[in-house]
């Protein structure tokens, strides 16, 4: 059924494209093969599959800007190479090797043991020694220039908007609760939806956002013997409603092709009421610290605490340690996890001892993990952040059945979503657009900064980075692990006024767009490309030898040939295919093109245009290239 | 070649040439006035502020019952035996008291006390309800039709707002006042939709957010301007080339032209077309703005260096060159977050009601200070209420909770609506949870249409403003929806915009 869509689409694309004589079909080139449109379908499609897609440069790029965080151009030329399907297999077969938390505390080691050098007296250690959350933002770039599964890292920034912790909380200046978590995300982004969501409820990071850890059963007992005022004390519910609300199924029922069900009377249907989350919030009790000695212990926390898997603990034996001089028959043991059974989405967890209380942990992620909601609940939102704002409901439908069944039986299979996601003809097509006026999504402000990045190729002669992006966010308000809220940068559902919502579409990412970030945006990239300043260097330790190389500009010297008034639109091509996987329109390239023309250049008896002028020319094009619509909106 | 011979040149899109230059125009015709903020006598301003508090507040740790007569108005050991460990105090006395705050009755649900106070962080609003320049609302929250039992709740008898409980939804739903629906639009937007006209200038938006997007400042025809609160016209639009670039000024000239022409063009692509109607808009508000604010006078008024109070003195800023935008309706907007209290709600609401407080006085007394305190009604808003039990040492999503509405047009010193019982029994027809959630008395609905009247909505406009408000309030003369402004200097409107009644 899918292949007969890809070739239908296939052949409609390269009957387009066959007057001119070219091999393309689609965004996709075919080396050696001759189809044509009176193929017999399954023949064609075997040919065309044996060696997968072949795009050309164009689909190339354009595949990459939604499988990576953006292209630099020997990519786009060695995907033509080798084709859609067997990167794909390259990159599912590598496992993640870049682990940021190891970079972080690499990091603080090596502050620790200058510090000694400079100081053989001072007793330091990495407890005592202060590293800040931007130890984080300076890992994850560097784990982003160097490493080779770029798609491992498309995914997991797109797990981190999903499943949502974030730096504004208590943990915002920890460095090594941000690393673990995202390690995590990493480790399971081609992994199980299932495993996925037990690492993010047993991860601190997330027992501390979403406020769970040290979550206690229901207490109503007298507070002591000798005060005999009731407690008044229930489960915390935030984990509860936001599991099921945000990571998971959703506030209505929906079909599998993403849309919602409704009722008799036309109404949607919603998935759970507030007993549910209540019945849910009873089983997130019992959590807390891996070093805790009782529930409720808050001591001796420490930055590594926070990448440790949760302990649990039935029982409540707290005043065995704070009241630990009183006579033992006085010490008030209550239950820590809430015994009894527990209903919610229509489905019981049995009673069963408090001591086996991570049962019923492992039974409700069960529960949840199997309510239809989920494959297209994670499908559509896989899909807005991989592709399209507005996935068709087939297109969804596609993909929440491959989440319900990989082929092989296995519920939950991330890559294959992720897969079954990128070759999917709506991905893949180049007419789907024509046919859906609000295709495509609106690149959010951290990838295009991510797109400048790799798109410029920006390198160094060590390749160690040191960048952290703490200007970067004070300007687009956007990078790894620092949402605003558990809702994320911006919601999947977000109506951007105008168009889109006359047409009844979403379009998340223009949550974050106004004129102050617009202005912002304009501002940072002057910063970025017109200044050169794309790094953000800080010194680790006081008086530290300033490592330059660590902090390296965009060099364009290689183009600089190009900024002669003759071969200028060459350049802007070349810019266009690596950041606007070649979509600015004709008229836009002109309007760039003449502010280009009209800036002074002058050259050498060589003919060499002059360095300075060159560069300002070149520059001036990127930033206007970056600027334009057609750039902003990835389709 | 200027900017303004640019656009005209290019002819970008009709409606950005053309709002520019009379911008422009209008603004050369202000140039020979000189105290433009002070608010000459008559002048027809008026500013309405929304302040969200965005993760819900625990607004029952605002404002408290202060009684102790046993059989009597016992409000405060009843607020006390509910909330244990989150109480705020364990004696009433360490409340700031309210001046007989008159609190009485509202659709057939009795204030259950007379005695209140505010938290002891809140001593600025302690003082303007006092002084009668800050009211109170008591048990407000989202309503398609009143609930008077929970009966009609539990057994869905009546109405009940979309994906109660939930952050998205609810915060949406304070803001469109729709609580069925998902995609309405905002209550400041409709009531800009209907007002617009009466602003000579349109080349800034009447809405002014320093929040970015918001729902309530959405309309049909109007959509926000945002802002950073840092008001400096150098901080506005695109910044300067290098020095050592040379030719700056030309290379600005042609770089902003060609951000006009790229955002200018046609695109069929919505999410193109969207995005470049936003960039469009902007651009051609920036060197407006820029020019506004080139005018700001001292303002003497100190704020302190919080979040809220910079959004707020930022507004004061934008307000005293209200005459330099050509604008007499104005719709602000600011986003005090953080409030999602679920753990550490006595040292979190320790943390951060002192910053509303000092910041909503600053604000008061910034306004006085421009002569505009009559002519500025700043309220709060939240996603809901928490719980009145508690989870340990947090409370988790209610729903009816009370807020604040502050200005010189409020009939301040006083608790308005219902301020309901401590009591979780079934006695109390507010509760339904055993966590203590109450459904609420007085809807969006009837706050904002009594805002919207004083506001200079006609009556007959409110039906597009408020859908939902003929379930709870029809007009007739002198009978206003709560009665929390003072309508003596602000006679109804007569001035009807029709846009036609909205349905959802």
């Amino acid at each position: 059924m899918k292949t007969l869509i890809i070739f239908t689409l296939v052949l409609c694309c390269f009957q387009s494209t066959f007057s001119q004589n070219t091999q393309t079909f689609g965004k996709g080139n075919i080396k050696g093969v001759t189809v044509n449109a009176s193929s017999n379908a399954s023949k064609g499609i075997k040919t065309l599959m044996s060696t997968g897609y072949i795009p050309n440069p164009k689909a190339s790029s354009r595949f990459l800007s939604q499988a990576t965080l953006g292209p630099k151009l020997s990519e786009i030329l060695s995907l033509q190479n080798q084709g859609i399907e067997p990167w794909l297999d390259e990159q599912f077969a590598m496992n993640p090797n870049f682990n940021l938390q190891n970079y972080v505390q690499n990091m603080h080691q090596s502050m620790v043991d200058s510090l000694k050098l400079q100081n053989p007296a001072g007793n330091y250690t990495l407890n005592n020694v202060f590293i800040d959350d931007w130890a984080f933002d300076v890992a994850w770039f560097q784990a982003n220039m160097v490493s080779m599964d770029k798609l491992r890292w498309r995914v997991s920034l797109a797990l981190s908007q999903i499943f949502v912790t974030s730096r504004i909380s208590a943990f915002d200046n920890n460095p090594y609760a941000l690393a673990s978590y995202y390690d995590m995300l990493n480790k399971n982004a081609f992994g199980n939806y299932r495993s996925l969501i037990d690492s993010v409820t047993y991860h601190p990071a997330m027992a501390v956002y979403l406020t769970y850890l040290n979550n206690h059963a229901t207490d109503t007992l007298a507070i002591s013997t000798t005060n005999q005022t009731k407690k008044k004390v229930f489960p915390d519910e935030n984990y509860a409603r936001e599991i099921m609300q945000l990571f998971s199924i959703g506030l209505f029922e929906l079909n599998n092709n993403g849309t919602e069900k409704k009722d008799i009377s036309g109404k949607s249907i919603p998935t759970y009421n507030n007993d549910d989350i209540g019945n849910l919030a009873k089983v997130f009790t019992g959590l807390s610290w891996s070093h805790s000695r009782y529930l409720g212990d808050n001591n001796n926390v420490n930055d590594w605490s926070y990448t440790k898997r949760l302990k649990f603990f039935p029982v409540d034996s707290s005043e065995k340690y704070t009241r630990w001089w009183a006579n033992p028959n006085t010490w008030r043991i209550v239950n820590g996890h809430e015994p009894g059974p527990k209903t919610f989405l229509n489905q019981t967890i049995v009673a069963r001892p408090v001591a086996d209380g991570q049962l019923d942990i492992r039974d409700a992620l069960d529960i949840i993990f199997n309510h239809p909601n989920v494959g297209p609940f994670m499908a559509k939102r896989l899909i807005q952040h991989l592709v399209s704002s507005n996935p068709s409901s087939e297109f969804i439908d596609r993909i929440a059945s491959v989440f319900n069944n990989n082929g092989i039986g296995v519920r939950g299979d991330l890559k294959a979503v992720v897969r079954a996601i990128l070759l999917d003809p709506e991905a893949r097509d180049c007419c789907a657009e024509k046919e859906n006026t609000a295709y495509g999504h609106l690149r959010e402000p951290f990838l295009r900064y991510m797109n400048l990045i790799n798109g410029i190729g920006l390198t160094n002669q060590s390749g160690i980075y040191r960048n952290v992006m703490v200007d970067l966010y004070d300007r687009i308000e956007q990078k790894p692990l620092y949402s605003p809220s558990v809702f994320n940068f911006y919601q999947p559902g977000y109506v951007p006024g105008g168009p889109l919502q006359a047409a009844g579409k979403v379009g998340p990412e223009f949550q974050m767009l106004n004129s102050l970030s617009f202005s912002n945006y304009m501002n940072a990239l002057h910063k970025w490309i017109i200044s050169n300043d794309p790094i953000e260097y800080w010194s680790i330790f006081n008086n530290e030898f300033y490592k330059s190389d660590q902090e390296p500009k965009f060099n364009i010297t290689a183009d600089y040939v190009l900024a002669k008034d003759n071969r200028i639109k060459e350049f802007l091509d070349k810019y266009n295919l690596i950041l606007a996987q070649g979509r600015i329109k004709a008229e836009n390239m002109s309007i760039i093109q003449n502010v280009l023309l009209s800036m002074p250049i002058t050259f050498d008896i060589n003919g060499v245009p002059d360095p300075t002028l060159a560069d300002r020319r070149l520059r001036m094009g990127i930033f206007l290239i970056m600027i334009a619509p057609d750039y902003l909106i990835n389709k | 070649m200027n900017r303004r011979n640019f656009i005209k040149n290019v002819g970008c899109g009709a409606m950005g040439s053309t709002t520019l230059l009379s911008s422009l125009t209008s603004l050369g015709a202000l140039n020979g006035l000189t105290n433009f903020n002070k608010n000459a006598p008559g002048e027809d301003y008026k500013a309405i502020v929304c302040i969200l508090f965005s993760g819900g507040i625990d607004s029952f740790n605002m404002l408290m019952p202060t009684g102790t007569t046993v059989n009597g108005d016992n409000g405060f050991s009843e607020y006390l035996a509910l909330r244990t460990d989150l109480a705020v105090a364990q004696t009433p006395s360490s409340f700031l008291a309210l001046n007989n705050p008159q609190c009485s009755s509202f659709r057939g649900q009795n204030c259950a006390y007379s005695a209140f106070g505010v938290h002891p962080q809140m001593s600025g609003i302690r003082d303007l309800f006092n002084a009668g320049k800050l009211a109170f609302m008591s048990n407000i929250g989202t309503l398609i039709e009143p609930i008077l039992t929970p009966n009609e709740y539990q057994n869905s008898l009546k109405k009940i707002p979309l994906g109660i409980y939930s952050h998205s939804d609810q915060i949406m739903q304070w803001q469109t006042s729709v609580p069925q629906s998902r995609d309405a639009l905002g209550v400041g937007g409709r009531m800009a939709d209907i007002l617009n006209a009466n602003n000579a200038n349109n080349g800034i938006s009447m809405n002014i957010s320093l929040a970015g997007k918001n729902v309530f400042q959405r309309g049909q025809s109007v959509s926000e301007y945002s802002i950073s609160d840092n008001v400096d016209p150098n901080n506005v639009g695109l910044q300067s080339f290098p020095s050592w670039w040379g030719n700056q000024g030309l290379l600005q000239e042609m770089r902003t032209n060609a951000i006009d022409s790229l955002v200018g063009q046609t695109y069929s692509n919505l999410l193109q077309k969207t995005y470049s109607a936003t960039a469009k808009e902007s651009m051609a508000s920036f060197e407006i703005f820029k020019e506004a604010l080139k005018r700001v006078p001292t303002i003497s008024t100190t704020f302190p260096n919080t979040s809220l109070a910079g959004d707020l003195a930022a507004i004061t800023k934008v307000m005293s060159v209200r005459q330099q935008l050509g604008t007499k309706r104005q719709i602000f907007f600011v986003n005090y977050g953080g409030w999602d209290m679920h753990d550490g709600l006595l040292g979190g609401l320790n943390g951060k009601l002192p910053v509303v407080s000092q910041a909503m006085k600053a604000f008061f007394d910034s306004t006085v200070e421009l002569g505009i305190s009559e002519n500025v009604t700043t309220f709060t808003i939240s996603d809901f209420a928490r719980t009145l039990t508690s989870n340990g040492n947090g409370s988790d999503h209610a729903w009816g909770g009370n807020n604040m509405i502050m200005g010189g047009a409020v009939n301040g010193g006083r608790i308005f609506g219902a301020y309901p019982k401590m009591d979780l029994s079934s006695a109390n027809n507010r509760n339904i949870s055993y966590r203590g959630n109450f459904i609420p008395t007085v809807s969006t609905d009837e706050m904002y249409a009594e805002i919207a009247l004083w506001y200079g909505v006609s009556p007959s406009d409110l039906c597009y403003v408020l859908p939902n408000l003929g379930n709870f309030y029809s007009y007739a003369a002198n009978n206003y929806p709560i009665g929390f402004m003072n309508f003596n200097q602000s006679p109804i409107s007569t001035t009807n915009h029709p846009l036609g009644c909205l349905n959802y």
